[in-house]
């Protein structure tokens, strides 16, 4: 009889142990399947390697049993078992979740491998606290049941770690395949391909030149942000192959480690490349802006001697590249040059008479090489973007197009999602929407749009910028001093990471009272529906993946 | 300089028309105008019965002495309406173990293919299906070219001299010949000619002089069309010859001809067969003697008659001319010359590569064009009407917007 009980609480910490591997997979994906980088994050909190709730069970159970142990009864010994492992492994509600758990192919494997780890896990563990054998102390085994349960949940992550670790080659196995196929697939359709990259400003530019040179060639975009060697694959895979018509492929290429970005001209072989900007974005993983300027620097080696390279003068790392001789084809564009006074060997495409008003951007592109110019209307927020518009300019022209093509086509360009989308709340609050992945450019743009409004009370909501390395702290409090100028309230989302734009609102002069630092984007989402009243503008500046604490 | 890869055309000659054999010769004479260096070409031969084939073999004029589907390397293709596919598919219902089909992506197409079932806007539809860039006219410039009745309706709007002419339907003249000769003898004089509407060369054309003649040349001309023309003859004149080549505003001239065999009305033979390749050696005065005024008159008729049709690329433009009074009638609009008028453009220096490069460049840039327009609407129409049932559907007028790429 005991040993059934004892069974029956073994199961129910098992089956929260799977639970829990279940839960915990989702920060797992969110961190890509690094063990390294998951198991930093788990470890970085102690409430996440040690919940509180399961281990105050245990005690709670320990203690009882032994307040108990006179009775010698059975029944209430698995009672208090029972009852323990229900507290500790019973799911907790989930709260706020921005990026759902993707049931992927691969997620299912992974999954079914942790619980099977979990499974021998578990059966080696309550076996050894069956073994322990204490004369004359029955509870003893419910104790140690109770102690092995809590392991197992314990080790919940490890499980998973585990199971990662057992499907890897089975994984790398699907990868080569699926990488193959891709590798086909694209050889068979036989597009021009344009390599994009840089620490930011990828995917508008993507975004831009698609819809530009879809008004004369049959181009095909990775969708979204898909810029990794598999979301590249993915893209060919499900929506490239076997679509004939298509001209022009544009791929983004990110770079988490050097190499990456080899790998996927390697794979695609870029005819034309584009680097936008280097920048600190991911620092902490390159170590400097050399690292960073090495890696994105690989789509340009992976050009063909006769292929064409585009690059962002403004940037000196980017600069320093197009000054480098390779490939023969190389074009710089600038939006700070002017065009009048452009040095030889300079920048082609340059913008002049920038001007951005609520409605969009407005400035002249002039082709330095031909002397021709167009006037260029768009209805996209943020400055950065005529640096964006001109990078596809350049290709666009170069593939064949007029700038005339280039200026109508440039017209009907619609924001990438939500990369500075502006629109009107029910309640005549105007919201924009920059809520990817904010960069050092991309949020002085922001907070200029944000200024154009003559609303009384201008909101910006940020979490801060993160994954900047040693520069994180420097550029937050940048963040902090420019958005002083440009909004009058301030909300902040996690008191630790955003302390330095606090410190920089207040170096700036910032009003105090009109900071508030909160602990979640709902709260802020209440507090300015409460606050805020019609014509007054919220900018949401960067949204952090679920694995950031608030 | 575009970074794209080499133009693949794809050749289409043959087809199911009284100048299949014709348009083998044009076929062949374009394939060889193309650069190898920058065109990749591929032959595709639709044979008398509408079958399609392509294989290197087709290249040679000598392979169409032979069995064609029995030649090596000789496929089955067909060409897909299916946009993704963009082109053909080759092998398309294959068979055995070892068998299977692929798709053999064309960047243009070019018809080469002169008459019905190619000249007449059929196959420009299946290249918009298939939205492939083709050369020559679209599908409303080629059916109203095509059509002897509807063509002169569109040129008269446009102030383009045509000659006067009676139109009835196969059914009309069973029913009542009496009524149709009754009618052609009110508004027309004799001679007259008789005409299928939409037959390309000089077939079922046949001229009458008197009642007896009319009614037995509308019997022969009806069996090759359901409606039939007959028009006021033109005596006393020459026929004048100008290509034009372009799109939208900018059409342009070529130097008029005149072939001398007008006298004895060109019959099929003299128009086509009579020498080895296509028209090259027709009996012919290039420039035609005319005045300089008079030419200029005919070369901006000719192109005035290409826009009011909407014509893109290329058509070799027939005139009924009289050099002495100045009279000037448009007879009618080849949108698929034979040998593409090669012999007009040399007097201009384009050489025949030019011709057909040119054509494909023009191609391109229509089909540049249609990408400006907006095809994809997206309502919510099919949704609303799940969810009331069909009954009851009677607009389509739902707010629509447009799709978002």
């Amino acid at each position: 009889m005991v040993d059934v009980f004892l069974l029956i609480i073994a199961a129910i910490w098992l089956a929260g142990s799977c639970w829990r591997i279940y839960r915990q997979a989702h920060y797992y994906q969110i961190e890509e399947y690094m063990s390294g980088r998951y198991l930093r994050w788990v470890m970085s909190e102690r409430a996440r390697w040690l919940p509180n709730r399961p281990l105050i069970a245990l005690l709670a159970a320990i203690v009882f049993t032994f307040m108990l142990v006179e009775s010698d009864d059975g029944i209430l010994m698995f009672i208090i078992g029972a009852v323990a492992a229900i507290a500790a492994a019973y799911p907790a509600r989930v709260t706020e979740v921005k990026k759902a758990f993707r049931a992927t192919a691969r997620a299912k494997r992974l999954l079914g491998a942790s619980f099977v780890v979990a499974l021998i896990l578990g059966i080696i563990l309550f076996w050894l606290a069956g073994r322990v054998q204490i004369d004359g102390f029955l509870e003893a085994r419910f104790v140690l049941t109770a102690v092995a349960g809590w392991l197992l949940f314990t080790l919940a992550p490890i499980a998973l770690v585990l199971g990662n670790a057992l499907m890897m080659p089975v994984e790398a196995f699907m990868r080569r395949q699926f990488v193959q196929r891709a590798r086909v697939a694209l050889a068979e359709i036989d597009p021009v391909v344009i390599g994009i990259t840089g620490s930011y400003g990828k995917t508008s530019t993507k975004h831009a030149l698609a819809h530009i040179l879809n008004g004369r060639y049959k181009t095909y975009a990775t969708p979204k942000s898909y810029n990794t060697l598999m979301g590249v694959c993915l893209a060919i895979n499900n929506d490239l192959a076997h679509d004939y018509s298509v001209e022009y492929f544009i791929a983004e290429m990110g770079a988490y480690i050097p190499g990456e970005i080899e790998q996927l001209c390697d794979l695609t072989h870029p005819r034309i490349g584009i680097v936008v900007e280097v920048g600190p974005q991911h620092l902490e993983r390159f170590g400097s802006l050399e690292n960073v300027a090495r890696a994105k620097y690989e789509l340009i080696k992976g050009l063909p001697v006769d292929g064409v390279a585009v690059f962002n003068w403004d940037n000196p790392y980017v600069r320093e590249m197009y000054e480098r001789d390779y490939p023969s084809t190389r074009i710089a564009v600038s939006r700070e040059a002017h065009p009048a006074h452009v040095p030889p060997g300079g920048p082609r495409f340059v913008a002049s008479a920038v001007d951005e008003t609520l409605d969009g951007l407005s400035f002249t592109v002039h082709d330095t090489q031909t002397g021709e110019q167009a006037a260029i209307v768009t209805s996209l927020l943020g400055i950065h973007n005529v640096t964006n518009i001109l990078l596809a300019t350049a290709v666009a022209v170069h593939e064949g197009m007029s700038l005339a093509d280039v200026a109508r086509r440039v017209r009907t360009l619609q924001p990438a999602e939500a990369r500075l989308v502006r629109k009107t709340t029910a309640q005549g609050i105007t919201i924009l929407n920059d809520a990817y992945s904010a960069n050092p450019v991309g949020i002085i743009s922001a907070l200029r749009a944000l200024s154009l409004h003559d609303s009384k009370t201008k909101l910006l909501i940020t979490p801060g910028m993160v994954e900047l390395g040693q520069l994180q702290e420097t550029e937050n409090r940048k963040l902090g001093e420019i958005a002083a100028d440009h909004a009058t309230d301030v909300i902040l989302i996690g008191q630790k990471q955003t302390a330095p734009i606090e410190q920089g609102l207040r170096q700036a002069g910032f009003p105090a009272e009109r900071i508030h630092v909160m602990d979640s984007l709902r709260e802020a989402q209440d507090w300015y529906q409460t606050h805020l009243q019609a014509g007054d503008t919220v900018l949401f500046l960067n949204d952090l993946p679920d694995t950031y604490s608030t | 300089m575009s970074s794209k890869r080499m133009t693949t055309v794809g050749v289409l000659f043959g087809g199911r028309s009284v100048e299949h054999d014709v348009s083998i010769v044009t076929g062949h004479q374009v394939m060889r105008a193309f650069d190898g260096e920058r065109f990749e070409v591929v032959p595709i031969y639709i044979d008398r019965d509408g079958k399609w084939y392509t294989g290197d073999v087709l290249n040679d004029l000598k392979s169409f002495e032979q069995d064609i589907p029995q030649l090596p390397g000789v496929q089955e293709v067909i060409l897909s309406p299916n946009v993704n596919h963009h082109g053909l598919i080759v092998n398309p219902l294959p068979s055995g173990l070892f068998g299977k089909s692929q798709i053999k992506r064309l960047d243009v197409i070019f018809p080469a293919l002169h008459g019905t079932h190619g000249e007449d806007g059929t196959v420009q539809g299946l290249c918009e299906l298939a939205d492939i860039a083709y050369t020559g006219c679209g599908v409303l410039a080629s059916a109203l070219a095509n059509d002897k009745i509807t063509s002169k309706v569109v040129l008269r709007q446009h102030s383009v001299p045509v000659l006067d002419a009676v139109s009835f339907t196969r059914a009309e003249w069973e029913q009542a010949p009496d009524n149709v000769v009754a009618h052609i003898q009110s508004v027309l004089q004799f001679p007259v000619f008789v005409k299928p509407a939409t037959l390309g060369s000089s077939i079922g054309i046949a001229r009458a002089d008197d009642e007896a003649a009319l009614r037995r040349h509308i019997d022969i001309a009806s069996s090759f069309d359901r409606r039939v023309l007959v028009e006021a003859a033109f005596t006393g004149g020459v026929e004048i010859n100008c290509a034009v080549m372009g799109r939208d505003s900018a059409v342009d001239a070529s130097v008029l001809e005149q072939p001398v065999s007008w006298e004895e009305f060109l019959s099929f033979e003299a128009k086509y067969l009579h020498g080895g390749e296509g028209m090259k050696s027709a009996e012919r005065i290039i420039p035609a003697p005319l005045t300089d005024e008079l030419t200029k008159d005919i070369q901006e008729l000719a192109v005035r008659a290409f826009q009011a049709i909407d014509g893109h690329g290329t058509a070799r433009i027939d005139f009924l001319v009289k050099p002495d009074s100045g009279e000037i009638y448009l007879n009618e609009i080849n949108t698929m010359p034979g040998s593409l008028a090669f012999y007009l453009w040399q007097e201009l220096g384009m050489s025949p590569r030019d011709v057909v490069e040119k054509l494909v460049k023009l191609a391109q840039d229509a089909q540049a064009d249609k990408r400006r327009n907006t095809y994809n609407y997206q309502t919510s129409l099919v949704s609303v009407t799940a969810a009331r049932g069909l009954k009851g559907v009677k607009g389509t007028k739902q707010a629509a917007a447009p799709r978002t790429e």
